[in-house]
C-alpha cells in the first residue's frame, strides 16, 4: 500500500520523494504544497486539477486529473489550473437548436483540423474531436450526449490548433438539447400548476400540525411504491 | 486492483448472488432504527462532542471539530481594519459559489438587485458539483408534496422544522421546472417524462437524475446561466468576516484575496451566506466525500454575528464511501448504486440490511456489521463490506452500470476495478452537515440582513437528510434567499459599517482563555502528510 | 453487407436532399450503405501546399477508419469530399513522405488501401447501366437532361482518375440514358461554376453560372443534374437572383443526379428532399 514504497516525481521540474500510488494531489500535499488553485472537489468532478506530465524516455504528453491520477516513478508534471477561454453570452430561451446557432456563437468550430489532440488529452476519455465534429454539422443532440461527461477542465483547449473552446461548445449543445430538443415533462408542468393553485396546501397544513407520535404512526404505515 | 485474498472472497459473494437476488431484506421500524442509531451512529459515540462555551448556542454539545472552529478568534483584528475604504458597494452580496449561492445570485439579479458573488475557489468548485445520485421532487401522478413531506420528516427523525419542510416539498417541482427551462439534461424518456428512481427513505420513485453527474449538471447549468446574466463573481476571494452597520444589521463582509493576500471591503444591503458544509473538518477523524472548501466558514461568520445554530450536532455519514482502493478512500459511491439494486453483503456473502433505509440507519448497520458482528472485510484503512454492484447489470441489462453510473465506473476503472463485474468495498464516510444556521421559510436568520441557503443552513432536514433533498434544498432556499433579499433591499439604508460583533467575540474568547485558534480556516492543511 | 458511407458535413446541413436521395436510391437498388460511426469534416479543400500535412490529417483518418470496416471501400457522394478524400488517398499511396508523416502522426499503418467510390461509379460498376435500365419506370421519358460535372469530380485528372476522359466524362450521361431520359451534351459541363467565390466576387459567379445555364438551355435541356452541393447551390439559388432583376429569365431546375434517379425508380418523393430546391422541379417531373 501507499506508505510502503516511495517514488520520485518532478513537480514543475523539482524533485520530490512521495509514496507510490497516491494521487498526484495527495503527493503534492505530501511534498509540502497547500493548494489555492488546482484543487476543487478532490473527487474527479470539478475539473480544477487538470495535470499534464511526461515520463522519461517517452515523447508522449500525458494527462490526468491530479485528484485521480496516481504518482509513478519519474513523472514530470505540471498542473494547468487556468487556461484563457472564449465564451459567448446568449439567452437560451431565444435560441434554436441548429447549426446556425452554433456557428453564430462559436464560428471557430469550422476551423477544426481533425488533429485529435483534444481527444488524446481529455482526462475523461471523451471523444472530444467527435463531439466538435457533431457540433460542426449541427448535430446538437449527438454533441450534447457525447460531451455530457465533460468536467470543463480545459486541457483540450490548451492543445487545440484551431483555438476552439470545446467545453463551451459542449455546454451550449447540452443546454440547447435540454431546453429545445427533448420534450418538456408534462407531469411536471401539471404538478407545478397544481401547487400554484394551492391544491396541496390543506393537506400540508394538516401534516404540519401533527405531533411526532402521530407522524411516526402515519410514517410507519405509509405505502411504498415498489 | 484487488488483492488475491479479496478475489477469493469475491467468490463467496458470487456464490450467494443468485439466491440473494430473489430476497428482499426486511425493513426496520422507527423504534428499531432509534436503537440501532444509539448503538452505532458516530453522533452517539462517547467523547465525540463537547459544549461550546460562548455565543448564541452556548452550552450545546457539538462535535469537537465544530467547537474548535466556533471557539476561535476572528481572522481580522477589528482594530486594524479601515472600513471607510469601500472596495465594492452592492445591493446583495452572495458568499459561496455553489448551487445555493448561484441560485440566489440568479434570483436576486432577476429581482433587480446589483449582485456580487464572492467564492473561495472557482465558481462551481463545490459540493454541489459532486452530487451524483439525484434530486427529489414529487411530480409524478402517484406522488404529492404531502407524501414527500412525510418522507422528509421520517428521515429527519421528525425533528425537522415543519415550515421549512413544507417550503421544500412545495417548491420542489417548481425548481425542477426552473432547471428544465435552463436546459439541464435530466435523464428522461423520449416523450419528456422524467426518469425517476428510489433513494434511501423514499416511499415513491421521485429521484430525478442526470446519469450520475446530477449535481455537476445542475451546477454547470446554473453557472452558465449566471454568466449569461452577467452576475459579477470574485473567485479565490472568500469572506472572512461579516460586517454590520450601526443599527446592527448585516451590511457586508470582508473578503480575502487568497492569491494576493489583499482584503476587500464589501458593503451590501443584504448578505446571503451559502458557504456549504464542513466535511473537511474531518469530524470523528473520518475521511470525507466533500470538496476542498467545505470548512464551515459560513457557520462561524454567522455565529459571530449572532445567528443561532440548529442540529449541528447531527452529522451525516454516507453509508457507502470507498473503502478500497486506498487512493480514493472516503470518496462517494452514490446511493444510486443501491437505488439500482445493489445489495449490502458481508464477508460471508450474506445480505445484512435493507439497502435503502435512511442513511443514518444504513451507516450504523454497516458499522455494527464490522464492529459488533465481526463480519466485515479488512482493508488497509480499516474495515468495509461488499456492495454487490454487478447485480445492477443482471437486473437492468448489460451496460447499465456504464450508462447510468459513468463517473463511478470511471473512478474504479482507474484503479483496475470493473464494478460491473466485481463487487466493491465500502464503508461509511463523512458526507453532509445535517444542521447549520437556523433559518425560517424565507431563508432569513434572526439577524437583519443575513440570509442563509444550502448546506450552511439548518432545520430543513432535522437530524438526517435524505438523498436528493439537499440538491433540492439549495435550489429552494437559494432561490427564496435571492428573491427575498432583492425585495428587502428596496427599503434598506446601510449605516456606518463596524466590526463590533467580532471584537466582542474576541474579547469573550480572551476571557475564556481561548485565544489561540483563528477561523474560518478557509482551506485544510494537508501538507507533509497523506490525507483528505 | 453494407458499404461504409461518409456523408460529409454539407449533407447534414444544407444539402440534406443529396444525403436523403443517395441513401434512398442506393437502397432501392439493393445497395446498403452504413454511415461511419464517427467522422469529422474531411477538410473541404485539398491543401495546395505539399507540406501541409495537418490539412490532410482529417481525411486520412476517415480513410483509415473506413479501412477497418470489412468492405474495403468507402462511398461518398459530395464532390468536394470525394475530391479531398481521393486526393489524400492518392498522396498516401504515391508519396512516401506524405504517407510517413500522416501515418506516424496518426499512429496507424495505412498505405491507401481504402477504395474510394462515388455512387456514380457504383451505379456503373456494381449495378450496371443495363440492369438499371430494366428497373426504371418511364416517367423521365422525353425529358432532356444536361449533366453538369463541375471541377471537383474529375480534376486533377492524374489524381482523380474519374471516368475515362477526365475533361470529358460521360458517366452521368450514360446514367441519364439508363434512366430513360434524354442526355444532352453541352460544352460547359466541366466549366467551373465559381465555387466559393460566390461569397467574395458574387458578380463573377453570376456570370459563370449564367454561361452554364444558358449553355444547357441552348441545347434544349429541361433540367440540370450534378453531384456537388456547392454547384447545385450556385446554379439553383442564383437563378432566383437573376430572375429578380430580369423578369424574362427562363428558369431551369437543378437537381442532384440521385434525386432524378429517385423519380425514375419510383422512390417516394418525400425521400428525395426536393423541398430545399429554389427552382421548383415538380412541374417538370410530374409532367
Ligand atoms: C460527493 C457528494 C455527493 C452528493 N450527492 C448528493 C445527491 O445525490 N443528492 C443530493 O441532494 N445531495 C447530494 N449531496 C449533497 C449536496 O450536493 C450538497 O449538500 C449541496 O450541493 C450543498 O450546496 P451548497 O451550495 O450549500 O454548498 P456547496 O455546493 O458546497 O457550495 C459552497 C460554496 O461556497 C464556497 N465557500 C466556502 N467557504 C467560503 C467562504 N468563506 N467565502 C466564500 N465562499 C466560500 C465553497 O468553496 C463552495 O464553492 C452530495 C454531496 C457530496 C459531497
Ligand atoms: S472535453 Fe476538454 S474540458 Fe471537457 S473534460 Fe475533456 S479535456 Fe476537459
Ligand atoms: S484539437 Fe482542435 S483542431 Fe484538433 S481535432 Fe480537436 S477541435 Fe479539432
Ligand atoms: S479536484 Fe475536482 S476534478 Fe480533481
Amino acid at each position: 500500500m501507499p506508505e510502503e514504497k516511495m517514488v520520485n516525481i518532478y513537480i514543475m521540474n523539482k524533485q520530490y520523494e512521495v509514496p507510490a500510488g497516491v494521487t498526484i494531489m495527495k503527493a503534492m500535499e505530501f511534498a509540502g504544497y497547500q493548494f489555492v488553485r488546482g484543487c476543487g472537489c478532490r473527487g474527479g468532478f470539478c475539473g480544477a486539477c487538470g495535470t499534464v506530465y511526461r515520463k522519461p524516455g517517452d515523447f508522449r504528453l500525458r494527462s490526468g486529473l491530479a485528484c485521480q491520477l496516481q504518482a509513478e516513478e519519474g513523472m514530470y508534471l505540471a498542473q494547468i489550473p487556468f487556461y484563457p477561454a472564449n465564451r459567448s453570452t446568449y439567452d437560451l430561451q431565444e435560441l434554436t437548436p441548429e447549426l446556425s446557432t452554433i456557428l453564430t456563437h462559436y464560428p471557430e468550430v469550422t476551423r477544426c483540423l481533425g488533429c485529435n489532440q483534444c481527444t488524446k488529452i481529455c482526462p475523461q476519455g471523451l471523444d472530444v474531436m467527435d463531439y466538435i465534429a457533431a457540433a460542426q454539422r449541427g448535430d446538437v443532440e449527438k454533441a450534447a450526449h457525447m460531451s455530457f461527461d465533460c468536467i470543463m477542465c480545459g486541457l483540450c483547449v490548451s492543445r487545440c490548433p484551431a483555438e476552439i473552446v470545446h467545453y463551451n461548445v459542449g455546454i451550449l449543445c447540452r443546454r440547447l438539447y435540454g431546453r429545445h430538443i427533448i420534450p418538456k415533462a408534462e407531469h411536471l408542468a401539471k404538478r407545478v400548476e397544481e401547487i400554484k393553485s394551492g391544491k396541496f396546501d390543506g393537506e400540508l397544513n394538516d401534516l404540519m400540525g401533527k405531533s411526532q407520535e402521530e407522524l411516526t404512526k402515519i410514517y410507519d404505515d405509509r405505502d411504498m411504491e415498489q | 486492483m484487488y488483492t488475491a485474498e479479496m478475489l477469493e472472497l469475491i467468490k463467496v459473494v458470487e456464490q450467494t448472488r443468485e439466491k440473494r437476488m430473489s430476497e428482499t431484506f426486511p425493513r426496520i421500524n422507527v423504534e428499531e432504527k432509534n436503537k440501532l442509531l444509539r448503538g452505532f451512529h458516530p453522533d452517539y459515540m462517547d467523547g465525540a462532542m463537547r459544549p461550546v462555551q460562548l455565543g448564541p448556542n452556548k452550552g450545546d454539545a457539538l462535535p469537537h471539530e465544530h467547537v474548535d472552529i466556533l471557539e476561535s478568534r476572528s481572522w481580522v483584528d477589528p482594530a486594524d481594519v479601515d472600513l471607510e475604504k469601500i472596495d465594492f458597494d452592492v445591493d446583495v452580496l452572495v458568499i459561496g459559489g455553489g448551487g445555493a449561492g448561484t441560485s440566489a445570485a440568479i434570483m436576486a439579479a432577476e429581482g433587480g438587485a446589483d449582485v456580487l458573488m464572492a467564492t473561495k475557489l472557482r465558481h462551481g468548485d463545490a459540493n454541489t458539483m459532486m452530487a451524483e445520485g439525484g434530486i427529489q421532487a414529487a411530480d409524478k401522478e402517484n406522488d404529492s408534496p404531502p407524501i414527500h413531506y412525510l418522507d422528509v420528516m421520517g428521515g429527519g427523525g421528525f425533528l425537522n422544522i415543519p415550515e421549512l419542510v413544507s417550503a421544500l416539498v412545495s417548491d420542489a417541482p417548481i425548481c425542477i421546472e426552473w432547471l428544465e427551462n435552463f436546459g439541464a439534461m435530466f435523464s428522461k424518456f423520449p416523450d419528456g417524462t422524467m426518469n425517476t428512481i428510489h433513494g434511501g427513505g423514499t416511499s415513491r420513485r421521485r429521484m430525478h437524475f442526470a446519469h450520475d453527474y446530477t449535481g455537476a449538471e445542475i451546477m454547470r447549468t446554473l453557472r452558465d446561466e449566471a454568466r449569461n446574466r452577467g452576475v459579477k463573481v470574485l473567485e479565490f476571494a472568500p469572506a472572512v468576516e461579516l460586517l454590520k452597520d450601526d443599527q446592527g444589521q448585516v451590511a457586508g463582509a470582508i473578503l480575502y484575496n487568497m492569491e494576493t493576500e489583499k482584503y476587500y471591503i464589501v458593503r451590501a444591503k443584504a448578505v446571503i451566506m451559502a458557504t456549504g458544509g464542513s466535511g473537511r473538518l474531518h469530524i470523528n477523524e473520518s475521511p470525507t466525500t466533500n470538496h476542498y472548501g467545505a470548512t464551515a466558514d459560513g457557520i462561524i461568520m454567522s455565529y459571530r454575528a449572532g445567528a443561532k445554530l440548529a442540529f449541528l450536532n447531527a452529522t451525516q455519514f454516507h453509508p457507502t464511501g470507498v473503502a478500497f482502493p486506498e487512493q480514493v478512500v472516503g470518496q462517494l459511491v452514490t446511493e444510486k448504486v443501491r437505488g439500482l439494486g445493489a445489495q449490502l453483503v458481508n464477508i460471508e456473502g450474506e445480505q445484512f440490511f435493507y439497502p435503502l433505509e435512511t442513511r443514518d440507519a444504513v451507516s450504523s448497520a454497516i458499522i455494527r456489521e464490522c464492529r459488533e458482528r465481526g463480519k466485515g472485510l479488512t482493508v488497509p484503512s480499516g474495515s468495509g463490506v461488499w456492495l454487490d454492484s454487478p447485480m445492477i447489470d443482471i437486473i437492468h441489462g448489460k451496460g447499465t452500470v456504464q450508462e447510468e453510473l459513468p463517473a463511478m465506473f470511471r473512478m474504479f476503472d482507474n484503479f483496475g476495478i470493473k464494478m460491473d463485474e466485481t463487487p466493491i468495498i465500502i464503508y461509511p464516510t463523512l458526507h453532509y452537515q445535517n444542521g447549520g444556521v437556523l433559518i425560517n421559510d424565507k431563508a432569513e436568520t434572526e439577524i437583519e440582513g443575513l440570509y442563509i441557503a444550502g448546506e450552511c443552513a439548518g432545520g430543513v432536514h432535522g437530524r438526517n437528510r435524505l438523498m436528493g433533498n439537499s440538491l433540492l434544498d439549495i435550489l429552494v432556499f437559494g432561490r427564496r434567499a435571492g428573491m427575498n433579499a432583492a425585495e428587502k433591499i428596496k427599503n434598506v439604508k446601510v449605516g456606518k459599517l463596524n466590526l463590533e460583533h467580532a471584537a466582542e467575540y474576541n474579547q469573550e474568547l480572551d476571557k475564556l482563555g481561548l485565544n489561540e485558534r483563528v477561523s474560518p480556516i478557509l482551506i485544510p492543511d494537508y501538507r507533509y502528510k497523506i490525507s483528505g | 453487407m453494407a458499404i461504409p458511407y461518409f456523408p460529409g458535413c454539407t449533407l447534414k446541413t444544407k444539402a440534406t436532399g443529396l444525403d436523403d436521395s443517395t441513401r434512398a436510391t442506393l437502397a432501392a437498388l439493393g445497395l446498403e450503405v452504413a454511415e461511419l460511426p464517427e467522422w469529422t469534416c474531411c477538410g473541404t479543400v485539398y491543401p495546395l501546399a505539399q507540406d501541409n500535412y495537418m490539412g490532410k490529417v482529417a481525411a486520412a483518418r476517415i480513410l483509415i477508419n473506413a479501412s477497418k470496416e470489412d468492405d474495403g471501400r468507402l462511398v461518398t457522394v459530395c464532390s468536394f469530399c470525394y475530391n479531398v478524400l481521393k486526393r489524400v488517398n492518392h498522396a498516401i499511396k504515391n508519396d512516401e513522405e506524405t504517407r510517413t508523416k500522416l501515418t506516424q502522426f496518426l499512429e496507424e499503418e495505412y498505405a491507401g488501401e481504402t477504395k474510394l467510390v462515388h455512387p456514380l461509379e457504383l451505379l456503373r460498376d456494381d449495378v450496371g447501366f443495363d440492369t438499371l435500365q430494366k428497373k426504371v419506370n418511364n416517367k423521365l421519358k422525353g425529358i432532356k437532361v444536361a449533366s453538369y460535372y463541375g471541377c471537383m469530380l474529375s480534376r486533377p485528372a492524374a489524381e482523380m482518375q474519374f471516368d475515362e476522359e477526365s475533361e470529358n466524362p460521360t458517366v452521368m450521361e450514360d446514367l441519364v440514358s439508363a434512366m430513360g431520359a434524354e442526355a444532352v451534351d453541352f460544352k460547359y459541363k466541366t466549366t467551373c461554376c465559381g465555387s466559393y467565390q460566390v461569397m467574395k466576387t458574387y458578380d463573377l459567379v453570376v456570370k459563370k453560372v449564367r454561361e452554364i445555364l444558358e449553355g444547357a438551355k441552348a441545347k434544349g435541356a429541361q433540367v440540370i443534374i450534378t453531384s456537388c452541393p456547392l454547384c447545385q447551390f450556385n446554379l439553383d439559388w442564383i437563378q432566383e437572383k437573376i430572375a429578380e432583376e430580369d423578369s424574362s429569365f427562363d428558369k431551369i431546375p437543378v437537381l442532384y443526379f440521385t434525386q432524378l434517379l429517385g423519380v425514375a425508380l419510383d422512390v417516394p418523393v418525400e425521400k428525395l428532399g426536393l423541398e430545399k430546391n429554389y427552382v421548383d422541379p415538380k412541374p417538370l417531373l410530374q409532367g
